[in-house]
């Protein structure tokens, strides 16, 4: 990806830069979107397409080795509304 | 969002140097490290930022339990999720 | 009623000087206050956070550092932190 700091003098140019691009999400509760951004707000809002979510489940199980057992369940969803404040993170030119 | 960016009010505190609003001039460009209330933490250089701490962080690195676990070329990061912005240099 | 002191007029007092924070969660802050805002923004100095977990206390040394008002709950002025009370 080319230089951008140039274009970016605050921190929603960044994602304005990303629209119509695809974007990686970081969601609270251990879940992530990569799709398409067409819009955002200043709440961080967004419409997204051709989304796939990933959820990670992360079960306790006996605490003998201690690290629980971590499962990743992915969906496709054609169109979302991402209410904004569950969102954590906004990359550009996503994986 | 209700409140006012805290910017527009710093310096309501004494005349010194050292307000969040003097921070948050001092610090772009610098080499930061971003925690986020759940632990997480951000290291990269501070592109930008407002005064909601929403940022915009190049070259990322995502770090959990002092592992990187992910890398970003840009990273915005909603500003309700920031415990603290620490420089990783003098200001 | 003219005594009267508005609670961020102490804080005030305390820029230049060592401060304590407690945040809503299992951290703490330690470092030299250089200044603050209506939210309770905070910018510290020489700073040691200190991560309370079930394994202990640990600690993280830091430079020059804005903390987020939104988590601060309690301020103790003049404390050098955990280790001084």
């Amino acid at each position: 990806m080319a230089d951008l700091s140039a274009q970016v003098q605050e921190p929603f140019d960044l994602v304005r830069l990303s629209l119509s691009e695809r974007v990686f999400v970081k969601l609270k509760g251990e879940r992530s979107l990569v799709g398409v951004l067409h819009a955002y707000d200043g709440h961080m809002n967004m419409i997204m397409s051709d989304v796939e979510e990933t959820i990670l489940l992360v079960e306790p199980e006996e605490e003998v080795n201690g690290a629980g057992t971590v499962q990743t369940v992915k969906r496709q969803l054609e169109m979302l509304f991402v209410r904004g404040d569950s969102v954590i993170l906004v990359s550009p030119g996503a994986r | 969002m209700s409140a006012s960016p805290p910017q527009d009010q710093a310096g309501a505190s004494a005349g010194t140097v050292g307000t969040p609003a003097d921070f948050l001039k001092g610090v772009i460009g610098k080499r930061v490290v971003v925690r986020l209330t759940s632990g997480v933490d951000y290291q990269g250089l501070l592109s930008c930022l407002d005064g909601y701490m929403n940022i915009a962080l190049e070259q990322t690195e995502e770090y959990v339990d002092g592992a990187v676990v992910n890398r970003y070329g840009d990273a915005f990061i909603r500003g309700n999720n920031v415990l603290y912005i620490s420089a990783m240099e003098s200001i | 009623m003219a005594s009267q002191i508005l609670p961020l007029e102490l804080i005030d007092r305390c820029i230049g000087s060592r401060i304590w924070v407690i945040t809503k969660g299992e951290r703490e802050f330690a470092g030299k206050l250089l200044g603050f805002d209506d939210f309770v923004n905070m910018v510290l100095e020489d700073v040691t956070e200190y991560i309370n977990t079930e394994d202990g206390v640990k600690k993280v040394r830091l430079q020059q550092t804005l903390l987020n008002g939104n988590n601060i709950c309690m301020l103790v002025p003049g404390s050098s932190g955990p280790e001084d009370a």
